[in-house]
């Protein structure tokens, strides 16, 4: 799942200091679960802007609210073409993804980021989110363990662990793991030790082309598959 | 400044469809009148008590006589009693129309129908069934044979049970609505009521006969059976009974004659009972009264001859031991062989049981035990117009049940006059939740029941002053707030929009939602306690509480007192949420309450875990210039409240700091948490508060 962070209010006031007509749009999925863009955060931050304006007393905003189930598919943003061609600006409580699809599918509206999109991870207990994944596309979890080095060492190296490692805590931050040490002994639980001792060669970044797109489908149209 | 109000569509969806999803608690459902015992006891745990005394009367035509002498069925079903004890519902029930102005009640009936209506007996079927009709505006008319109206409730049960003032109220009340009373007149003949001009005639003459036991000498002088001998006491008669007296039978009959024949001055008193004390179908509460009250309960023994010498009475009797169980389901009694032994008494009274004595001349079926035969769902007999019901119909029961039969045949009355087809009530369809899972009950906060006083037990042989007393105000309180509230909990309305994110889960201090095999989160109704928390948390707003009053109560009572305090135009002003259940129960939220200074406004509400981080928001957005939320921590019925509240403060406290507010203007008073008094510490908050204001006033000024 994606987890993203509210931004600063400030920001938030600033970036839409120039609209008057401003509509906050949540995100249903991956924004609603980590707490950041669900509907209670927007109809929160709806309300907190309002408190803004009743006790600040600077620029005048028509706020209205909505979320929409997943703003990463297009479908989905027919549903907004009404609301938005109200608004001067879209607020959006989506992840980096969202707000790009709402720009995408409507070229003439602003759309602000309202949440710093910050990785991909899964919870931890309620209220607390952990990083896991980097997305490098080359996924090397059978050679570690099940536990990725590229996220969770604070260095991201392929063959650790560092000489900072100490009682099993990052040199970086004493309460984190080790990513390596966490690695280590999942290795030792299971007798695959000797994964250990092999050397994994740097990764060639310049062979992952960005921006990555994934087919998968059969391009039957055009004659080029065996179907 | 000018702000969009309408923008917020997707909570108004939830606001527009709000049906009252709630489901039936096992009390109402075992209630004979299907009272709404569950919103009476809440009303009572906020402290609205006149409001609660409404939603009693609405479903029971006389809650002052049940008040007193209900059985309480719901006691039994309650499922408090699955974790510690069931609420006292009869004795909340007791306190709310004592202290909820029930003497002031005026109840008012018009005639809007023609067709006369017989009621041949006063008991409580017949008084409720005349209540009812009248109600509906037919003219009623209730006969009694005896010179005063109650039936059973008059006759049969003793004063210091049921006081007579309570029952003169109920049928004053009768008068008025105006129906017609006839004492001292005796139905001898049905055609004569339909000839002059009664469309409809509801039978309800009760069950007076004693059973006897047939035993030799059973007619002696000195034996009287149960029901003469209640009627006789309840008259104004004072029958010699002598010192030693034996009662014969294990019901609240037999009861009621031991505790009536102390307090005629007998010296000893002895039930002989067939059974063991497990099996003893009079009322619990009601034996271990009459225990303390001196009598003793000879359990296994049943008399096999009576023989009066020298002027006493010589009683043989033998002794049981428990065999298979019989059609009832109790255990048998088989007598022991060679155990006879006997026991003197001055007089015994036989209390075996009573059945109906329907006069020949009312030409009506009779069935086995001398009872009518009707219709269940009709209460029609085998005469056209002519309808039955109560202890002649059923055999003798409770007055709960007699008052329901005489609704029922109020409304079946109704139906056959206005030529309807009678259809099920609504009650009948629905099923009651389950029970309690060991894991919910683990989790639940235990409260001891709170017993409402009695006399002691030296006092009351003296004379017929009622045993039971009522509840003070802060008992009843906390005694209602132990209700689990079953059926109103939390549940998921929009499916659609829940993103299974797990949060209510993680939340639920009883772990009560799941997540089914198909990856859809449940939460199952007859777990959940109702907290609120999952409601506040849900970042879906997918789940709401299913009873509507629930849902809109914050917002309604947030806008009421903002306005007010818009009005008042006092500066500054400071917004409490406080709980209502604790300003009464508690008594430290209620001299809170009192001892807040002006400015200070409290918006009551039911339980702090519903204040939403919004709703505090809204507060300041109103002009607010401090919030606080007071509750009752380790007082509270429910788990992990404070918790969240504060979960909520601390995200409301670093938002105004980013609007540049200061965060001390949030603040939440919970019992338990400090040493120094709660009120003192509201008072530093409002100087506090004051003083931030005045700053922010010159400032201001300072700025212009």
């Amino acid at each position: 799942m994606i987890v993203a962070q509210e931004k600063p209010l400030a920001e938030i006031r600033r970036m839409i200091d120039r609209y008057e007509r401003v509509l906050i749009l949540g995100c249903g999925t991956c924004m609603t679960v980590c707490g950041a863009g669900g509907e209670r955060e927007v109809s929160y931050l709806h309300e907190v802007l309002r408190v803004a304006q009743a006790r600040g007393g600077n620029g005048t905003h028509t706020v209205s609210e909505y979320t929409v189930k997943r703003q990463c598919d297009p479908e989905f943003l027919e549903l907004l073409v009404d609301r938005v061609g109200d608004v001067d600006a879209v607020l959006s409580l989506g992840c980096g993804i969202g707000v790009q699809a709402i720009a995408e599918r409507f070229p003439e509206i602003p759309v602000l980021p309202g949440v710093n999109t910050s990785f991909m991870g899964m919870a931890k207990e309620q209220g607390v989110w952990d990083e896991r994944c980097a997305a490098c596309g080359d996924c090397r979890l059978e050679e570690t363990a099940g536990i990725c080095p590229i996220t969770r060492c604070t260095k991201g190296i392929l063959n650790g662990p560092c000489a900072g490692t100490k009682n099993g805590k990052c040199e970086a931050n004493k309460d984190m793991d080790c990513a390596w040490v966490l690695i280590y002994q999942r290795l030792e639980r299971q007798g695959q030790l000797e994964k250990m001792r092999r050397y994994y060669p740097p990764r060639n970044f310049r062979t992952i082309a960005r921006p990555k797109r994934i087919v998968s489908k059969a391009n039957i149209d055009a004659g080029g598959d065996d179907a | 400044m000018y702000l969009d109000m309408s923008g917020n569509t997707q909570s108004k969806r939830v606001e527009k469809s709000s049906p009252d999803r709630s489901l039936v608690p096992p009390c109402q459902a075992v209630c004979p009148l299907h009272m709404d015992i569950r919103e009476y006891v809440d009303l009572l745990a906020q402290g609205r008590t006149m409001e609660a005394l409404h939603v009693i009367r609405n479903g029971n035509p006389f809650p002052a006589i049940c008040a007193y002498v209900c059985t309480h069925p719901c006691e039994e079903a309650c499922r408090r009693g699955e974790v510690d004890k069931p609420i006292a519902i009869r004795a909340l029930k007791r306190f709310a129309v004592e202290f909820g102005g029930d003497r002031m009640m005026q109840v008012e009936a018009r005639t809007e129908h023609c067709e006369k209506v017989a009621i041949i007996g006063s008991g409580p079927a017949g008084l409720a069934c005349a209540y009812y009709l009248r109600k509906l505006g037919y003219p009623v008319t209730v006969f009694e044979a005896h010179s005063e109206l109650g039936g059973m409730l008059r006759i049969g049960i003793p004063q210091y049970r049921l006081p007579r003032e309570v029952l003169d109220t109920e049928v004053q009340r009768l008068t008025q609505m105006g129906v017609e009373i006839r004492t001292n007149t005796r139905v001898v003949s049905l055609e004569l009521l339909f000839d002059i001009g009664y469309k409809a005639i509801f039978v309800t003459i009760g069950a007076h006969q004693s059973l006897r036991m047939g035993i030799e000498g059973e007619e002696s002088p000195g034996v009287i059976d149960g029901a003469t001998f209640l009627r006789e006491v309840n008259l104004g008669l004072k029958p010699s009974l002598g010192e030693r007296v034996g009662v014969v039978g294990g019901g609240n009959v037999a009861i009621d004659a031991a505790r009536t024949a102390v307090r005629l001055g007998a010296r000893s008193v002895n039930i002989l009972y067939r059974r063991s004390r497990d099996e003893m179908p009079a009322d619990s509460v009601e034996i271990e009264q009459a225990e303390e009250e001196g009598i003793e309960i000879l359990f296994l023994v049943t008399p096999t001859r009576v023989k009066r010498e020298n002027g006493q009475l010589n009683v043989t009797c033998i002794k049981m031991e428990l065999g298979e169980p019989d059609a009832s389901g109790r255990r048998q009694p088989v007598p022991i062989r060679d155990s006879a032994f006997s026991k003197e008494f001055d007089a015994l009274i036989t209390a075996i049981g009573q059945s109906p004595q329907t006069p020949e001349d009312f030409r009506l079926r009779i069935g086995r035990g001398s009872i009518i035969q009707v219709d269940p769902i009709t209460l029609t007999t085998n005469r056209t117009g002519v309808f039955a019901g109560g202890d002649a119909v059923t055999g003798p029961a409770t007055v709960t049940q007699a008052l329901a039969t005489g609704r029922l045949a109020a409304s079946r009355i109704d139906d056959y006059l206005q030529h309807r087809y009678p259809l099920a009530s609504s009650a009948e369809r629905e099923s009651p939740i389950g029970h309690l899972l060991p894991e919910t009950i683990e989790t639940i906060r235990k409260i001891g029941r709170l017993e409402p006083p009695t006399l002691a037990a030296e006092a009351r042989a003296e004379d017929f002053a009622p045993v039971e007393l009522a509840y003070d105000w802060e008992s009843a309180t906390n005694e209602a707030r132990r209700c689990l509230r079953c059926g109103i909990g939390a549940e998921i309305l929009f499916q659609d929009k829940c993103a299974t994110c797990l949060t209510c889960i993680r939340v639920c201090p009883y772990h009560v939602p799941y997540v089914d095999a198909s990856g859809t989160i449940q939460i199952p109704s007859d777990q959940c306690q109702a907290c609120g928390i999952c409601v506040a948390e849900c970042p879906a707003k997918a789940i709401v509480l299913r009873k509507p009053h629930d849902r809109r109560h914050i917002t309604e009572e947030l806008d009421h007192i903002l306005r007010s305090a818009a009005e008042s135009k006092s500066k500054p002003v400071i917004v409490g949420f406080c709980c209502q259940y604790g300003l009464f129960g508690t008594g430290t939220l209620a001299r809170f309450w009192r001892g807040a200074k002006a400015g200070v406004w409290i918006v009551p509400v039911l339980c702090i875990a519903k204040v939403e981080a919004n709703h505090i928001l809204r507060a300041f957005e109103a002009g607010a210039e401090g919030v606080f939320i007071a509750g009752c921590g380790e007082q509270c019925s429910r788990e992990n409240t404070a918790y969240w509240v504060r979960q909520r403060v601390a995200k409301v406290r670093s938002t105004l700091e980013q609007i540049g507010l200061e965060r001390e203007r949030v603040q939440a008073f919970v019992l338990g948490d400090s040493s120094d008094d709660l009120v003192n510490e509201l008072d530093r908050f409002t100087d506090q508060i004051g003083a931030l204001y005045l700053t922010s006033v010159i400032l201001e000024e300072v700025k212009s």
